[in-house]
């Protein structure tokens, strides 16, 4: 049965990954993402699981990719300034494929920013959060049930690409606080992916040595399996090695388990990658928005259609990799778009990049306040 | 039908419990209700805003749209001058006189009702903590948005047993204040 709740979007992320099996919590307390961390404080240990207030950012990531490295499901919760400390080790992430949550709940920056004002200026981060070639995963929550539905997803996805996926929200869906209708938590259990193992001898137990475009098989410890962990190019039992073609394949395959599977099977699994909101009978315009943005351009698309423009909204959920073939048809079949966010363009030019359009109707802010359906209204009415 | 009602304060006044307050009783009732907060990073003494909307139907926007607010009840002077606006034009205005100042202009505008919400629960309920529920107390009298009994039930839920006593005693006197000053006015 669907559990409806009154909650916030920080809580609902925390009970997302509780009931998605996670059993550690790693991290340091920031505005406005704590409430995630008080909540697993809270949750984990009725279960046995683990929860750790680190002595900062570094050392939050560091302990949660230390719990995944020994098999358990792990997260980590921050904002933005979190995200720039927790860089370094979010590539030893990337390169020795360990599954790992983290939540991003975005707040105005660069730097400390603005710390309690709603900003969706990492989508940029979220990409290319350290240096190195890698594909990152990127889920982005519009309200409050996705804030649990998109961390049970995040946990999926990093099981099944052995990667660190970012879940975001922003502090307007974090903090916002009212009812949420939640999957059956017995539908969300059968959902549950884990990460392969190796079951043969351990002696045959080769983790990194698998096909192009696969993730790393990696046992938890302490059972026998042995094998290295390392942020060094390595070979397929995990030792670093500088070999030239192996290098060259080691790259191929971090992108391409992500980029390419994306793309080729249209998605990273079965979960919808965005929403259509009233686009079915032709709109003369679309409204392009995500997280709680997107929230003020559906009223913005009803109170368009009221004024007797027949509007819709495309609303992306998984941010990177992007929806390409959806985003391209939109493109090629709508004259009319505008693309409203909070930072000055993010994401607007991978809409270009993947459209080739350069002609979008935009509204773009940066000073830490939402944008109000109606500031969306005036400007697709000059559209017109 | 939509009634948005906006709280204003300094930080550290509760005015967010009283917002999460209306929005869960909403939802009780069978509708839906939204509270966001807007704050400063100074913690304590920054202006504070909350932002409740009730609808029958789904909420998509979590903020009041500036200029459509019903209601709004100040107990900051700070946090009043930077969000009245947002009330339209012939919204009321509850206030705290000791501590808001209302231009000329506003009391124009708007419809301003001067009840010493801090002094009440100071000295007449005796825990200055329990403003929020006088507070929650006058805003239901004056916007008849909720069924009374249902959001007084709400918030004894929300806050610990042994305060039940005082924050009862807390939402009568809201509700007998806004109704002498209902009557004055001739509502």
């Amino acid at each position: 049965m669907a559990r409806e709740v009154i909650s916030t979007g920080n809580e609902l992320a925390a009970l997302g990954a509780f009931d998605a099996g996670c059993m550690f919590f790693g991290g340091y307390p920031i505005t406005p993402s704590s409430e995630v961390m008080h909540e697993m404080s809270d949750m984990l240990p009725t279960v046995g699981g683990k929860f750790i207030q680190m002595e900062d950012e570094i050392a939050g990531i560091s302990v949660a990719l230390g719990a995944s490295m020994a098999g358990t499901k792990a997260m980590t919760a921050t904002s933005g300034p979190g995200i720039s400390l927790k860089s370094e080790q979010i590539g030893l992430g990337f390169i020795a494929e360990v599954p790992l949550v983290i939540i991003n709940v975005m707040r105005g920056g660069p730097s400390t920013g603005l710390p309690t004002r709603v900003s969706q200026a990492d989508i940029g981060q979220a990409q290319y959060p350290t240096h190195g070639d890698y594909a990152s995963i990127t889920l982005c929550a519009g309200s409050l049930e996705e804030c649990y539905t998109q961390t049970v997803r995040g946990f999926n996805l990093a099981e099944r690409y052995m990667t660190p996926v970012f879940v975001l929200l922003d502090e307007t869906v974090g903090h916002m606080h009212g009812k949420a209708v939640l999957p059956d938590l017995e539908d969300v259990k059968a959902s549950i992916v884990n990460r392969k193992r190796f079951d043969g001898k351990p002696e045959d137990y080769r983790p990194y040595d698998v096909p192009m475009n696969e993730a790393a098989v990696l046992n938890p410890m302490f059972e026998g399996y042995r094998f290295h962990f390392t942020g060094l190019h390595h070979g397929p039992t995990g030792f670093p090695t500088e070999d030239a073609a192996q290098c060259q394949f080691n790259i191929e395959r971090l992108v391409g388990k992500i980029n390419a599977v994306a793309l080729e099977n249209d998605g990273l699994d079965d979960e919808a990658d965005y929403e259509e909101f009233m686009m079915d009978d032709e709109p003369e315009v679309i409204l392009i928005a995500y997280g709680s943005i997107s929230r003020g351009a559906k009223e913005a698309v009803m109170k368009l259609r009221n004024d007797g423009i027949k509007a819709g909204l495309f609303r992306p959920i998984t941010i990177w990799p992007s929806p390409e073939k959806k985003l391209k048809e939109i493109g090629d079949k709508y004259k009319k778009i505008f693309v409203t966010e909070l930072n000055m363009g993010q994401y607007l030019k991978e809409i270009e990049r993947v459209t080739g359009r350069r002609d979008f109707s935009t509204l773009h802010k940066a000073n830490g306040r939402p944008i109000a359906p109606l500031e969306m209204v005036a400007k697709v009415k000059e559209m017109f | 039908m939509r009634h948005t009602i906006r709280f204003t304060g300094v930080g550290g006044q509760g005015v967010l419990l009283a917002g999460e307050i209306m929005a869960a009783a909403k939802i009780k009732l069978g509708g839906h209700g939204l509270k966001t907060a807007t704050y400063t990073s100074q913690v304590r003494g920054g202006a504070t805003v909350v932002d409740i909307t009730l609808d029958d139907n789904e909420i998509f926007y979590p903020y009041a749209n500036e200029g459509e607010i019903d209601f709004m009840l100040s107990v900051a002077n700070v946090s009043y001058q930077q969000f009245k606006n947002g009330v339209k034009p012939g919204g009321i205005i509850v206030v705290e006189p000791n501590l808001v100042h209302p231009t000329e202009e506003d009391r124009k505008k708007w419809i301003i009702v001067e009840i010493p919400i801090i002094t009440i629960a100071k000295e007449e309920v005796g825990n200055v903590i329990t403003q929020s529920v006088v507070a929650l107390g006058i805003t239901n009298e004056f916007t008849g948005v909720l069924e009374p009994e249902t959001l007084r039930e709400v918030m004894l839920s929300k806050v610990p047993k042994k305060v039940h006593e005082v924050n009862n005693k807390a939402w009568a006197l809201g509700i007998q204040y806004a109704k002498e000053a209902k009557a004055a006015l001739g509502m």
